[in-house]
């Protein structure tokens, strides 16, 4: 039984303009999300975007019966976005150990006590989202390995499970946890180091 | 008696309220003593939050009208 996704991309496929605007509305901001948030360029994500909905066109018959049209979208803009991140990774994404909380044979965290109880989640998202804040957060997203930051947009922007997620990038769903976990840490610490105790 | 890293290593569950519910209430007792803890889970949720929210972009309306043109060059 052909699924009404089967039949856009049918259609889309013959060519018919309204198939592929329906295409677009339901799956082009989600694409771009993802490309976007894997590559952090916009360019390197429009061409992506482009490659990824010409695929699902060109192979638009061959899904029935297959997964999800959902998760191979997602499956081949991340697969789309590492390769053409390959070869132009950048050295700043060092290692993610540096940014990850230090623990003490008994469990503790390590730390200045002001450290560790420091606690800036009280400011407005607005101004977090703004100015200096902004920026940080941005650096701080751009600190992580690209496949980290493929989770997060799939986990915490696109609000899938993580089943879901392990489906869409070929992983696990205990590495998609793992990765989920170290990525959110990373972008904890970095914000907290330059948020945090002098609040 | 759950450790601080313990409770680090349940926060992906924790937040999204996939614990058993006594591995859950286990947390939170540790939570309820534990200051330290407590400005984590309290950071760790609001980076989530602010992360999603950073990422959470539309396709830009010219990207849009180059994409159309692009496959209905292509198509059919
Ligand atoms: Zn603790």
């Amino acid at each position: 039984m052909m699924s009404d996704e089967h039949l856009l991309l049918k259609d889309a496929a013959g060519g018919d303009a309204s198939a592929l605007e329906a295409l677009m509305s339901r799956y082009g901001s989600r694409v771009y999300r993802l490309a976007h948030g894997i590559t952090r360029n916009s360019a390197d994500a429009e061409e992506i975007v482009q490659d990824v909905f010409l695929q699902m066109v060109r192979k638009g018959g061959a899904f029935e019966g297959r997964a999800a049209l959902g998760s191979w979208i997602y499956r081949v803009t991340t697969n789309v976005a590492l390769n053409k991140r390959r070869g132009k990774r950048r050295e700043v994404e060092t290692s993610l150990e540096e940014c990850l909380p230090a623990w003490e044979a008994d469990g503790h965290r390590s730390g200045p006590r002001a450290f560790l109880v420091a606690d800036w989640s009280g400011r407005p998202d607005a101004e977090l989202l703004s100015g200096e804040a902004r920026r940080i957060l941005e650096e701080a997203i751009d600190r992580l390995p690209e496949h980290y930051r493929a989770v997060l947009i799939l986990k915490d922007v696109e609000e899938l499970t993580n089943e879901d997620v392990a489906a869409s990038i070929g992983d696990s769903v205990s590495a998609v946890k793992t990765r989920l976990h170290r990525a959110r840490m990373a972008l904890r610490e970095l914000l907290t180091r330059r948020l945090g105790p002098q609040t | 008696m759950m450790t601080c890293r313990d409770v680090n290593g349940l926060l992906v569950d924790y937040v999204d309220g996939a614990l058993p519910p006594e591995v859950a209430a286990a947390v939170e007792r540790h939570l309820a003593s534990c200051e330290p803890c407590r400005a984590y889970l309290a950071t760790y949720r609001k980076t989530r939050a602010l992360g999603a929210q950073a990422a959470r972009v539309e396709i830009p309306d010219e990207m849009r009208t180059r994409l159309r043109q692009f496959l209905l060059e292509r198509a059919g």
